[in-house]
């Protein structure tokens, strides 16, 4: 290949890398290019990117990590390899493609793995990890008491044989794990006694394996799968002596251990038809999940209580919970003319929690064994929903539909009425219509606007934040020319129910655009906005100081505007500049102090109705071709977290990374 | 005479389906001729996923190579060119796209919404998301890296990713297509009608954060209603959010108490939800934290108030 060549592919390379990303490494590899070596019957390219991260940061180093959470170190910040036969005939393989992410050390890494033989097998493997760090609730400006910081790493594997024939056979396997401390907490030894921090060594694995097959038979494509989920949690608990969070409560812990294995499975069955004609194609799905659980609880806590005496407390729960879950979907779509396409779904879905559980509590001298009822809950939803979109010319179309879909709730909940114990069943049902509108207009070729909406009547929802009375409306523009696009879209959500004491009421509305601009192979510019509104008043009822309240409101408003924008240019095709900025910011309900200016026993509700904050980031990044294989490459990210009412969880952090790309 | 008059019709109707039938092949040109004019098409062809209906040698005509696509070109090179005598998918109206993509496509169990799929409805087609001939990406024929692309129309989303939380897709650690199939799904599991629409369900029909958030599954022998009827979008914003946890709220009394109001034709039997007991006071900042107590909201097996 000659030089110029490839720096024009380096180019390539490079420019969809710029355009949006957030982190400022690793650069991105394309495929497809003209590139690489040849090897036989095969063609290789191979690249990687090794370098050096740095940060440094000032304030909340829990924010950041919980945020960001970018380190120091050395990294594989990205490599990409592929091996393709020229002639689709490879011995063992046809395809290799390998590509890394973050290995070494980053919070966010991963790898995937694609090997296939045309005709023979396809493997997929796709291995990820993620350093989660949480340092709880705390954006209220109290230190939060439930941290988590854990690695959870997960795998897929998925091997297919025979991928282009008309008898597939699939073979799958997937891994996930979480491991690593959190705290929590655990109220004791009654109801109004004190809370106390609970250590937790987190250790959860599942495993997933699948096997299954596909086969055409009379014109009919079946597809099978059969599968097993594993779920396994051995966390540990502990917690030492301990005064509480509550210095004014006497209540107070010497030692405490808990354990609490849970081990279960989730087996099941998923088969799938599909027929595919001129005037018609149907599918249909059966799905049928036997989940179980079994659980142990075994609990010993030692302490005070709240009135002075000495509090020992054992408590054991076990049992065995069971969760089938059954779903049935058909789907019917007719084609009576090359521009009418009618569907027609049928979606029937029932899932039952039932189970067996005892529940014995040893308190002091005394003891009692209880015997708890497991709480059944049935689900069982059916819904049909009917599509019409109709092409009326290249200029116009247009979309409509019906959805209806009937839920009935069932529950067996265990009630307490003067101390006797009872089964409370009970039955709820809802009714969901909503239909859909919408209509397509291409008024000359690069433009298209696409209008469309939604209204929904709830008979029964569950919660009074469900959607009972909705509407949503859509609306998009967009215009896309060869070396210029621009696209906008407003969206509006609104949720108004009414109910006999109180209402609720969410008005979401958002407001995009973007646009990209590449007049030259060496330059390119993109930008975005969006405005999310959010306002929400909720009826609440509630007790402050022995004072029953109802008739008021939580109302949260939220004002969320977020923009970014990135230039990139090649300098004399030798050195390629990407320079970038983004920024949130929750301007709030507009107030500028938290201060609540009454002093009833709304205080509380007036200082959460609103968050206002602040999360900017520009970055900067070089890269300069040294020779043909070779180009460093020096990067550098600002991240700054300011809220305006609680600024003890403000950080600012500049991080960046210097490395090598190779490549060939 | 009507009887033949009709028998003739269909004579004529047939014999032109076979006519037509017979003649398709002869339209045929094969891959190689197209290479003459599209070398640099060609040059990477070979690392094509559809490059295999050529490497097979079993394919029909029109199942293979560049005609499998564009049909048959023998028109095409006759006229030396020309997007009036090939089909060229830069001419083609968004439903034709499809349908073309689908003969070969469509049965699939991820495809087996795609016609009725927000995405069709919306006029966004194969060719808007995939480029077949110059894919930048290393699988599924991609026309961007796949947040790039999707954040291309959904901007909204794009902004809900850079929030201070967030689940980690512009990081690498997660692709949209862990929750979302892009060619429709089959209504949701949860929630009703067809919101919300395009998830991809875990093990075939449960709400996809399950996939990853495997100990929230449950069975429990005390379950969150809200959690199991109308799922994790009750409490959280599955994007990003600016508070922590992906919480609807910045504090979590005032979202609990949304619900818990004890307002009527909600909850059970239409009786409300429960509201706080008179020990809880709202104005003590102890009981502002409601998960400080109330430590296993997403269901618990050893106590009704989630306790532990």
């Amino acid at each position: 290949m000659k030089p110029a060549q490839r720096i024009l592919i380096a180019a390539a390379i490079l420019l969809p890398a710029a355009l949006a990303q957030p982190t400022v490494a690793p650069t991105s590899e394309p495929v497809g290019s003209t590139r690489g070596d040849n090897w036989s019957d095969y063609n290789i390219v191979d690249s990687f990117e090794t370098g050096y991260r740095f940060r440094t940061f000032g304030g909340s180093f829990d924010q950041y990590r919980s945020t960001v959470n970018y380190g120091d170190g050395i990294r594989l910040l990205s490599s990409f390899f592929t091996m393709n036969s020229k002639d689709g005939h490879g011995r063992f393989f046809d395809e290799i493609v390998l590509t890394t992410q973050g290995l070494g050390n980053d919070p966010y890494q991963n790898a995937t793995l694609r090997v296939s033989k045309n005709g023979l097998y396809r493997y997929d493997m796709h291995w990820r990890l993620n350093d989660y760090f949480n340092p709880g609730l705390v954006t209220d400006g109290a230190a939060g008491q439930h941290l988590l910081d854990t690695e959870y790493t997960t795998q897929d594997h998925d091997l297919t044989i025979f991928p282009e024939s008309n008898l597939k056979f699939f073979l799958g396997y997937s891994r996930g794990n979480q491991n690593g401390p959190a705290i929590s907490t655990i109220q004791l030894f009654d109801n109004r006694g004190n809370e106390f921090p609970l250590f937790e060594n987190v250790r959860r694995v599942r495993n997933e394996y699948r096997v299954g097959n596909e086969f055409r038979v009379f014109g009919v494509r079946v597809n099978w799968m059969r599968g097993w989920e594993d779920f396994k949690e051995d966390s540990s608990y502990l917690s030492g002596q301990n005064a509480g969070n509550n210095p004014a409560n006497p209540t107070t812990l010497t030692s405490l251990q808990r354990n609490e294995p849970i081990h279960g499975t989730s087996p099941y069955w998923r088969a799938a038809l599909f027929a595919d004609r001129k005037y018609f194609s149907a599918n249909g799905r059966f799905t049928y999940v036997a989940g179980n659980r079994g659980f142990v609880l075994d609990e010993t806590a030692l302490g005070i209580a709240r009135f002075g005496a000495a509090a020992d407390r054992q408590i054991i729960t076990s049992g065995v919970a069971q969760r089938p879950a059954l779903t049935g979907n058909l789907t019917l779509s007719f084609f009576p003319t090359s521009k009418i396409t009618v569907v027609n779904h049928t979606a029937v879905y029932n899932i039952r929690i039932d189970g067996n559980s005892v529940y014995a509590q040893f308190d002091n001298a005394t003891q009692s064994l209880q015997y708890l009822q497991f709480e059944f809950l049935g689900i069982r939803t059916v819904a049909n929903e009917t599509d019409v979109n109709v092409q009326a010319s290249s200029k116009l179309g247009f979309f409509g539909g019906f959805h209806y879909s009937d839920r009935q709730i069932r529950s067996i909940e265990q009630s307490n009425v003067q101390g006797t114990i009872f089964n409370a069943p009970s039955e709820q049902s809802n009714q969901l219509k909503s239909g859909v509108f919408g209509v397509r207009l291409r008024p000359v070729k690069p433009l298209s606007i696409i209008v469309s909406g939604e209204i929904g009547r709830a008979s029964r929802p569950l919660t009074p934040i469900s959607e009972r009375n909705y509407h949503a409306l859509d609306a998009r523009v967009r215009y896309k020319l060869k070396k210029m696009q621009f696209a906008a879209s407003a969206q509006e959500n609104y949720n108004v129910n009414s109910v006999s004491l109180s209402s609720y009421a969410s008005h979401a509305r958002t407001y995009s655009g973007d646009a990209s601009w590449s007049p030259k192979d060496w330059f390119s510019l993109d930008g975005s906005y969006s405005k999310i509104h959010l306002n929400t008043a909720g009826g609440i009822a509630y007790f402050a100081s022995g004072q029953f309240f109802t008739g008021q409101q939580s109302i949260y408003v939220s004002n969320l505007h977020v923009a970014s924008l990135t230039a990139h240019f090649d300098v004399r095709k030798r050195a390629d500049v990407f320079v970038g900025y983004s920024h949130t910011q929750d301007t709030g309900d507009g107030r500028s102090l938290i201060a609540n200016p009454f002093t009833d026993s709304s205080n509380a509700f007036y200082a959460a109705q609103t968050y206002p904050l602040r999360f900017l980031s520009p970055m900067a990044r070089l890269s300069v071709r040294i020779n043909q294989k070779l180009r460093w490459n020096v990067g550098y990210q600002y991240y700054g977290y300011n809220a305006d009412f609680y600024n003890n969880l403000d950080y600012h952090a500049h991080t960046g990374y210097t490395s090598l790309l190779w490549s060939f | 005479m009507s009887l033949l008059r009709g028998l003739s019709v269909l004579i004529l109707f047939l014999s032109a389906l076979l006519l037509d039938a017979q003649a398709t092949p002869s339209s045929f040109v094969g891959s190689n001729v197209c290479r003459t004019c599209h070398p640099d098409i060609w040059a990477t062809f070979y690392k094509n996923p559809h490059y295999k209906s050529i490497a097979s040698g079993k394919e029909t005509p029109e199942r293979t190579g560049c005609e499998g696509c564009h049909g048959p070109g023998k028109a095409h090179v006759d006229a030396h060119g020309g997007k009036a005598t090939i089909v060229a998918f830069s001419e083609l109206q968004p439903k034709q796209v499809l349908d073309n993509c689908l003969r070969c496509h469509a049965e699939t169990l991820s495809r087996a919404n795609i016609r009725r799929s927000a995405h069709t409805l919306n006029d966004v087609v194969c060719s808007n998301c995939h480029s077949i001939h110059k894919s930048p990406v290393p699988k599924f024929l991609l026309a961007q890296r796949q947040t790039d692309l999707c954040y291309g129309c959904h901007t909204d989303v794009r902004g809900q990713f850079s929030m201070p939380f967030k689940h980690r897709v512009n990081e690498g650690f997660m692709t949209c297509t862990d929750c979302h199939n892009p060619h429709g799904a089959f209504a949701p599991t949860w929630r009703m009608a067809s919101r919300p629409r395009m998830m991809d369900q875990a093990l075939a029909n449960e709400e996809p954060c399950l996939k990853c958030h495997s100990e929230k599954r449950g069975p429990f022998v005390y379950e969150h209603e809200p959690v199991r009827v109308e799922g994790c979008e009750t409490c959280h914003y599955p994007h990003g959010s600016a508070n922590s946890r992906l919480l609807r709220r910045p504090v979590v009394f005032t979202m609990c108490l949304e619900c818990h109001n004890g307002a009527g034709n909600f909850g059970r039997q239409n009786g409300g939800i429960l509201t706080l007991t008179p020990s809880h006071n709202l104005a003590d900042p102890r009981y502002q934290n409601c998960t400080t107590c109330h430590v296993r909201v997403h269901g618990s097996n050893a106590d009704p108030l989630f306790l532990r």
